[in-house]
C-alpha cells in the first residue's frame, strides 16, 4: 500500500461511520500532497476540516489505536486496548488494587492496577478501554500496568474473548498441593467419539448413558502462598508422582472393590506436598505437561531471606 | 459467554507467632466476605499452609470425636481442632503419632472466651511431611513475613496501617523472631555459628514453655465446641 493509501485508510477508519467516500478521500489526499507538495499533517487537517464541515463530523475525533492482546509481544511499550475483565484474582501485595486476566477476540493477558493509580475497580464480565497502560515483563509473562496516567472506560459493547481453549501460556510453579477434589483419582469419561467428558452419577452430561472408560487424574488446588492455581494432573503426571499409573488403580480398586480407594491412596500421598508444576496456563486450569516433587534450594532460599532481612 | 470462576481463598505461610498474636477480625465490604483474621503484620487471611510438628492430639468433645491438636514450628505454636464432621482430616490424623513433622492447610477460626479472643485452626487437610519441606516452609514463609514487615514500614495499605492502630506492633521484635526461625534452620545447611546455635536453643525452650502456660490458661475456659460445627 502506498503513503497516500495508507494515509486514507486512516482517515477513513476514523470517518467511516459519517458516509464519508473512501475514493473522495484518496482523490483530494493525492491532489495535495502530490499534486501541491503539502505537508503530510497539513494535507490530512484539509481533509478532516472538509469531512467535518461536510459530513458533520464532530470535531474533536480521538484517534485511538486500539492494539490486540495478541500484538502485544515486548515489555516496555505503551498501548491502548479494548478488552474484558475475564477474572480478577487476589491481590498479593498492598501496592497493587487489581490484579487478572482480560481478553479480546484474539487473546488474553494479565493485568494489574497499582494502588497508586487511584483507579475506580473493575468488574469481571464487564468491558473496557484501557489507555495508555505499559507493559511490563514479570518472570517471563507480559502484564499490562495501569499506572496513574492511564484511563479507564467502561463500555457498553461485549467483547468477544477468545474461548479460553485457544489460549495458552506456559508457565511454571512451585506450590504446596493444599487440596485434591473429589472428581480424582480413578474416573470415567464418554466414550462417544470426541466427547471424553467426565462422567457423573453414571451419565455424560452431553450424551447421557454412555459406556464409560476409565481415566487416571489428578484436579487439585496448587497454592503458593500469594495465589492458588486449579491445577490438572493426567494419568502420566500421576504415574511420575506416585508410580501408580492407570492398569495399577484399577488394580486396587479391584482389590478393594472401591473405586474411591485410589483417591484415598493419592490423597495420602501428595496432600501438602509442594510440587513443581511444568504446563499450560488456561485462564481456569493450569494443565501439566511435567510434575515433580519439587527439591527446594534451601542455600539459595537462605540468599533470598538475608536479603530482604538487609532490606527492611 | 459467562465463564464463572471460583475464588478460593489462598492458603498464607505465616509463623505461629504472628497468627496466634492475632485477635482482630474483619470482613470485606461485599456481603459475601468470609470472615478474615487480621495479623500484627497486617495480613488479612483465614486459610494458612503449615509445616511443623505435631506434639500434642487429644480427643475432646463428648463422644470424644473431636482431637485437639498442637503443631509446633520454629516461633510458637498452633492449636486446632479436628472433628469427624471434616473427615479427611480426622481420618489422616488417626494414623499420624505425635512428634511426627506434619503438613497442614486450616481454616483460621476466632474464638472468644472471658480472658479475650484467641485463634485456632480447622484443619482441612493433614499429612505427614519431610524435613526438606519443612525447610522450605520455613524460608518461604520469612520471605512472606518479612514482605509484610517491609509494607508495615511503609505504612501506605489500609491493611497495615490498621494492623498498626489495632496491635501496635513491634517491627523489630517480629523481624527478630523471623531471623531466629531462620538461623535455626540454617545450622543444617552449614550457614550458621553453630555454639551461637546452642546458645539459642535453649532460649527457645524456654520460650516454648512458656507458650504453654499462655496455652493452659485458655483451656481453662469452657470452650463452647459446638461453635466448631459450624462451617
Amino acid at each position: 500500500m502506498d503513503r497516500v493509501e495508507k494515509l486514507a485508510e486512516q482517515i477513513f477508519e476514523d470517518y467511516k461511520d459519517y458516509g464519508v467516500d473512501r475514493r473522495e478521500i484518496v482523490e483530494k489526499l493525492k491532489k495535495l500532497l502530490i499534486e501541491f507538495r503539502v505537508p503530510e499533517n497539513e494535507a490530512l487537517r484539509t481533509i478532516r476540516n472538509y469531512i467535518i464541515r461536510e459530513y458533520g463530523a464532530p470535531a474533536t475525533i480521538r484517534r485511538e489505536k486500539i492494539t490486540k492482546i495478541e500484538e502485544i509481544k515486548e515489555p516496555n511499550k505503551w498501548v491502548t486496548v479494548k478488552a474484558k475483565v475475564i477474572q480478577l484474582w487476589e491481590s498479593s501485595s498492598p501496592s497493587i488494587a487489581q490484579v487478572g486476566l482480560i481478553g479480546d477476540e484474539t487473546g488474553y493477558i494479565r493485568f494489574l492496577v497499582w494502588t497508586k493509580a487511584k483507579k475506580p475497580p473493575v468488574e469481571e464480565g464487564k468491558s473496557y478501554i484501557f489507555r495508555n497502560v505499559v507493559v511490563d515483563d514479570f518472570g517471563g509473562v507480559l502484564r499490562l500496568n495501569v499506572t496513574k496516567i492511564s484511563e479507564i472506560e467502561e463500555i457498553d459493547e461485549d467483547i468477544k474473548v477468545k474461548p479460553p481453549e485457544d489460549v495458552s501460556e506456559e508457565v511454571e510453579v512451585v506450590g504446596a498441593l493444599v487440596a485434591i477434589q473429589q472428581n480424582s483419582g480413578l474416573i470415567q469419561r464418554c466414550s462417544v467419539e470426541g466427547c471424553n467428558r467426565v462422567i457423573k452419577m453414571g451419565k455424560c452430561p452431553e450424551h447421557g448413558k454412555t459406556k464409560p472408560k476409565d481415566d487416571l487424574r489428578i484436579k487439585g488446588v496448587l497454592d503458593d502462598g500469594y495465589r492458588t492455581y486449579e491445577v490438572i494432573i493426567n494419568e502420566e503426571g500421576v504415574k511420575a508422582l506416585t508410580g501408580i499409573d492407570l492398569e495399577k488403580a484399577k488394580k486396587i480398586a479391584e482389590e478393594t472393590l472401591d473405586r474411591n480407594a485410589v483417591l484415598i491412596e493419592l490423597k495420602k500421598m501428595l496432600l501438602g506436598k509442594y510440587l513443581r508444576v511444568v504446563g499450560t496456563a488456561t485462564p481456569r486450569y493450569l494443565i501439566a505437561r511435567h510434575v515433580e516433587f519439587f527439591k527446594p534450594d534451601i542455600r539459595k532460599e537462605i540468599e533470598k531471606v538475608r536479603a530482604l532481612l538487609e532490606e527492611v | 459467554m459467562t465463564t464463572v470462576f471460583l475464588k478460593r481463598e489462598v492458603a498464607r505461610r505465616v509463623f505461629a507467632k504472628e497468627l496466634m498474636s492475632s485477635t482482630y477480625t474483619i470482613r470485606d465490604e461485599s456481603e459475601k466476605s468470609p470472615l478474615y483474621v487480621l495479623t500484627p503484620l497486617g495480613l488479612k487471611c483465614n486459610r494458612v499452609f503449615i509445616i511443623g510438628v505435631l506434639t500434642e492430639k487429644e480427643e475432646r468433645g463428648e463422644d470424644g470425636n473431636i482431637y485437639r491438636i498442637r503443631v509446633i514450628d520454629q516461633t510458637g505454636s498452633f492449636i486446632g481442632y479436628v472433628g469427624k464432621y471434616q473427615p479427611e482430616a480426622y481420618e489422616a490424623l488417626e494414623d499420624i503419632d505425635t512428634l511426627t513433622l506434619v503438613a497442614l492447610t486450616a481454616k483460621v477460626r476466632v474464638f472468644e472466651g472471658e480472658t479475650g479472643k484467641f485463634v485456632t485452626l480447622r484443619p482441612e487437610t493433614i499429612s505427614i511431611a519431610d524435613p526438606e519441606s519443612r525447610d522450605y516452609w520455613v524460608m518461604e514463609t520469612a520471605v512472606q513475613s518479612l514482605e509484610r514487615i517491609r509494607e508495615m514500614k511503609k505504612g501506605e495499605s489500609e491493611t497495615a496501617k490498621l494492623a498498626m492502630e489495632v496491635y501496635n506492633t513491634d517491627l523489630e521484635e517480629y523481624k527478630r523472631v523471623v531471623k531466629e526461625a531462620v538461623e535455626r534452620v540454617m545450622e543444617d545447611y552449614g550457614e550458621f555459628d553453630v555454639e551461637e546455635e546452642m546458645l539459642e536453643e535453649e532460649e527457645e525452650e524456654e520460650e516454648l514453655e512458656l507458650n504453654e502456660d499462655e496455652d493452659l490458661s485458655f483451656e481453662e475456659e469452657e470452650i463452647d465446641l459446638t461453635e466448631l460445627l459450624k462451617d
